[in-house]
């Protein structure tokens, strides 16, 4: 076997009596755009903090390379990160920032100019060189600040919720810059964030945490399609979840019955479950449909609402026994009076794309 | 501040704040601004109206020492000020609330404590009898006392410790407003605990090491209690001359002339430093 | 790191090791002081021979400390008061007017506070020699006032820019006049700033030496001047007695303001 690039092992850090982290093991391969996903206070940004060395972890081991990280202080340990505010030196222009690494490394003067250009052109900000960080905007900020922590090329990049202070057009556009520069770069990145639709859109593997736990990881898609909890599938993308009853497995697909005794047959079973034992049925929004299709189960709601986005539709319904749907069906132009009508109709969604979870 | 605040419904924008200030611009105006221009017309009509004052003063030697002397004491009280105030302020910043509250009730009682009586106390202190030279040859350091007092070293002593509140506290603030995670990227990004106090912690206070540093230096220049009291005569400061030329030597135009000499020096500096802290402002980094 | 308490390592002892060093320093003329003040020894000996209440009684058995303590009471609590309603007259027309040249106002209100004292001391006390106000209470009151001013302004005015003007108008929306809606909710919202202007203006007048030396006639003289008088002459433990009280009061007074902020905050 190998030896990965980045292992994480066991890692526990607790303040006091709270838990911030709990016996975290991740092996991460070099290259991988990696990030740690999860609500505020699940211990994604503690785990960063103790590889970055801001934090002792109370227990476990950091390995870089299968050397470990924990008795080198913050300094020695080469590392990149990017912060969530901004931390350029207010003091030292743009150009000055991005050297200030290489600097405090005593490279030599030609070596130092080199790469201070290769990397503002990198982030795209050559002819910034000579401002100070307050004259730039934020967005431009954190684009200096990616060029310092690049600046002398450490194996792993850590960036702790890079974004999250800026506006969503500006998000957007830097997420494309980062992507690009994984991909020109090829460094090894770490990234924190909350943003569900960050993480999918930029990592390889996302893990999610969950008090202080991994509660899954995997790639997007794993933690979309294949969630394993029920925290996971709320988590990640929106859901709909109804009351349930299991009642058997039959030939690979379970069969439950829903509040309103309608039995739903061929839904996927992962979890094992006992029969007659409460559960959670979820359907992902966009598994609706407002015309059954072979194999679907149906639902019969009230419709409460209906609004238009172009290609999809939004319905948000209630079943008879008091379950809030929020549906978005692809629109389809000979629908829409039929819904406007609805009342006691129904709705369809695809077993097979539906998720039963122990209550 | 919010903007709102400034124009209300109810009293129309009018002059009519200059109302409110009628009674504090009569008293300033009559007892502080009439005086001292008073004093500044005597300089130059007393004993025959001309600059002979400005000239005498210029020109001799004795009054040479003292000018010298007033400013290396400032510049020495400056300079030590600075460097035991900075690692207090530095700790103060960063310590846990409760240990930072105990400090700051230090420095107040310091501070609010009779000017008088803390001099005094360096007085006693700093004797030839006294209980520092006692300690010192006690433990064997000297066996002579050494002369703390009625010189250069007393005054440095007395006037370091009033002045000492005075520097730590701005310096508190400006310290409080740097960022930790700047020192956190700055290590990160390679640089040892040194080169992070040289390259970045250093040169963001150093808006309010100067402002500070520039107030202490202007209090010292003008200072009278600390150093007539701890001071000798061989090193009497600007402060002290221009009383004794007043009370002792009754000599009211060599006296006014050296006080207005002073009250330039001090307001050129002030302005200055006004703006460097307007400047810190100015650049986020303060 | 380097503002990280807890990451700062070896360096945290260090800094640490000298801040308690910087605080003894501090503290070390108020403890030794108040030691000296029950200590025996006439010449000031430490540690003490013995211990006594010798200066204590001696120091209330002279009439002159008494008198001159009462005194700088009775000028202290004028100037406050004086500072206090003048600075809060002034505050107003700072941050409420709109005028030009308030900038300059501002500045010409604070100067005191920076020029050195010794200049005013003497430019006060020719001008009061010529009025009549040399020696007076008067001429002390107002001399102090003109010190303690900026001391009064500072914070009652920060306490104003903070006060959000809209409240006081929606006072008067509700019918208040004007001067109600001042005294109903502009004053006691800015209560703590205009506490701290009364402390700092007392204070400013109670420790006040050198405008007190020049002004002070044998028959008026602050506890300041009389306390100069004695250092000048000989160290008397008496001065450490009677300046161990300052001491305390300075402590009470500390106490007074820490609660008195706590209870007006609340």
């Amino acid at each position: 076997m190998t030896e990965p690039f980045l292992s994480i092992r066991k890692l526990r850090k607790a303040f006091g009596a709270f838990t911030a982290v709990h016996d975290v093991t991740l092996d991460i391969p070099k290259g991988e755009f990696l990030t740690f996903l999860g609500p505020s206070g699940s211990g994604k940004s503690t785990t960063l903090y103790a590889i970055a060395g801001f934090q002792d972890p109370t227990s476990g081991d950091v390995l870089l390379q299968g050397k470990s990280l924990l008795s080198i202080p913050s300094h020695k340990r080469n590392i990149g990160m990017v912060f969530q505010r901004y931390t350029l030196f207010p003091h030292l222009s743009v150009a000055e920032n991005v050297a200030f690494p290489l600097r405090v490394r005593r490279r030599p003067e030609g070596e130092v100019k080199r790469k201070v250009a290769d990397m503002l052109a990198l982030v795209r900000l050559e002819n910034f060189a000579e401002r100070l960080p307050a004259a730039l905007s934020g967005g431009q900020q954190q684009r200096v600040a990616l060029a310092r922590a690049l600046a002398y090329d450490p194996p792993i990049l850590l960036m702790d919720e890079p974004l999250s202070a800026l506006d969503k057009k500006l998000r957007e556009e830097i997420q494309a810059e980062i992507r690009r520069i994984h991909r020109e770069t090829g460094v090894t990145i770490l990234y924190v964030t909350h943003d569900q639709e960050e993480a999918l859109h930029l990592s390889d593997r996302i893990a999610l945490f969950r008090d202080g736990r991994i509660e899954q990881i995997g790639t997007g898609e794993d933690l979309y399609l294949r969630p394993t909890t029920e925290f996971v599938a709320g988590f990640i993308g929106n859901s709909n979840f109804l009351a349930a009853e299991y009642l058997e497995t039959v030939g690979g697909t379970a069969r439950v019955r829903l509040a309103d005794g309608s039995i739903v047959k061929g839904v996927k079973a992962t979890h094992k479950l006992e029969r007659g034992q409460k559960a959670r049925l979820m359907v992902r929004p966009e598994a609706f449909r407002l015309r059954p299709a072979d194999g679907n189960a149906s639902l019969t709601v009230e419709i409460l609402d209906t609004a238009f986005f172009g290609d999809r539709r939004r319905v948000v319904a209630r079943t008879g026994s008091g379950d809030e749907i929020d549906a978005r069906p692809t629109s389809d132009s000979a629908e829409v009076n039929s819904v406007d009508a609805a009342y006691g109709r129904q709705i369809f969604f695809d077993p097979a794309a539906a998720f039963l979870f122990p209550a | 501040m919010p903007v709102q605040a400034q124009q209300g419904i109810a009293s129309p924008r009018t002059s009519a704040g200059l109302g409110g200030l009628a009674p504090a611009l009569i008293l300033i105006g009559l007892f502080f601004v009439v005086p001292v221009l008073a004093l500044l017309l005597r300089s130059v009509t007393d004993p025959v109206a001309g600059l002979q004052n400005y000239a005498a003063l210029l020109g001799d030697g004795t009054y040479a020492r003292v000018f010298f002397n007033t400013f290396l004491v400032a510049f020495v009280v400056t300079i030590v000020t600075v460097l035991v105030a900075f690692p207090v302020a530095w700790m103060l910043a960063i310590m846990p609330p409760a240990l930072a509250s105990l400090l700051f009730s230090i420095i107040i009682l310091s501070m609010w404590t009779n000017l008088l009586t803390r001099t005094y106390a360096w007085m006693v202190l700093l004797q030839r009898t006294g209980v520092i030279n006692r300690a010192l040859m006690s433990v064997g350091i000297i066996d002579q006392p050494l002369p703390l007092i009625n010189n250069l070293t007393g005054v440095t002593i007395g006037m370091v410790y009033i002045m000492l509140p005075f520097m730590i506290l701005p310096l508190v603030g400006t310290l409080r407003a740097i960022d930790p995670m700047t020192l956190r990227a700055a290590a990160l990004c390679g640089a040892s605990p040194f080169a992070a106090f040289r390259r970045i912690l250093l040169p963001l206070s150093l808006p309010g090491i100067a402002a500070g540093g520039l107030m202490v230096f202007v209090m010292s220049l003008g200072y009278f209690v600390t150093p007539a009291l701890l001071g000798g005569t061989s090193n009497m400061m600007l402060a002290e001359m221009i009383a004794q030329m007043i009370q002792s030597l009754l000599n009211w135009g060599l006296g006014s002339a050296a006080a207005f000499i002073l009250l330039v020096v001090t307001m050129a500096l002030y302005a200055l430093q006004l703006r460097l802290v307007g400047n810190s402002r100015a650049t986020g980094a303060a | 790191m380097l503002l990280d308490y807890d990451r700062l390592g070896w360096l945290k002892v260090a800094l640490l090791g000298f801040t308690t060093l910087v605080a003894a320093f501090l503290l070390l003329p108020m403890v030794f002081i108040v030691l000296l003040s029950f200590g025996s020894s006439r010449w000031l000996a430490f540690p003490p021979p013995g211990w006594t209440l010798k200066w204590y009684e001696d120091l209330f058995a002279d009439p002159s400390w008494i008198e001159a303590a009462l005194t700088s009471a009775r000028i202290a609590t004028m100037t406050a008061i004086l500072a206090v309603a003048i600075g809060l007259l002034a505050s107003f027309g700072l941050v409420r007017g709109d005028f030009r040249g308030r900038e300059i106002l501002r500045g010409l209100l604070l100067t005191p506070m920076v020029l050195p004292v010794v200049v005013f001391a003497i430019a006060v006390y020719a001008f009061f020699l010529r009025l009549g106000l040399g020696g007076t209470t008067a001429g002390f009151v107002l001399a102090h006032t003109v010190l303690a001013l900026p001391f009064a302004i500072i914070p009652i005015a920060t306490a104003l820019e903070g006060f959000d003007k809209s409240i006081e108008d929606a006072a008067i929306v509700c019918g208040a006049s004007p001067l109600q809606a001042k005294l109903r909710i502009t004053l006691p919202s800015i209560r703590i700033g205009i506490f701290s202007a009364a402390i700092f203006s007392f204070l400013a007048s109670w420790d006040e030496v050198v405008v007190a030396i020049f002004m002070a006639s044998p028959t008026l003289q602050t506890l300041p001047v009389k306390i100069w008088g004695s250092l000048r002459s000989d160290l008397t433990p008496v001065i450490a007695a009677a300046s161990s009280l300052l001491v305390a009061l300075t402590l009470a007074l500390m106490i007074v303001t820490a609660l008195l902020r706590r209870k007006l905050q609340t």
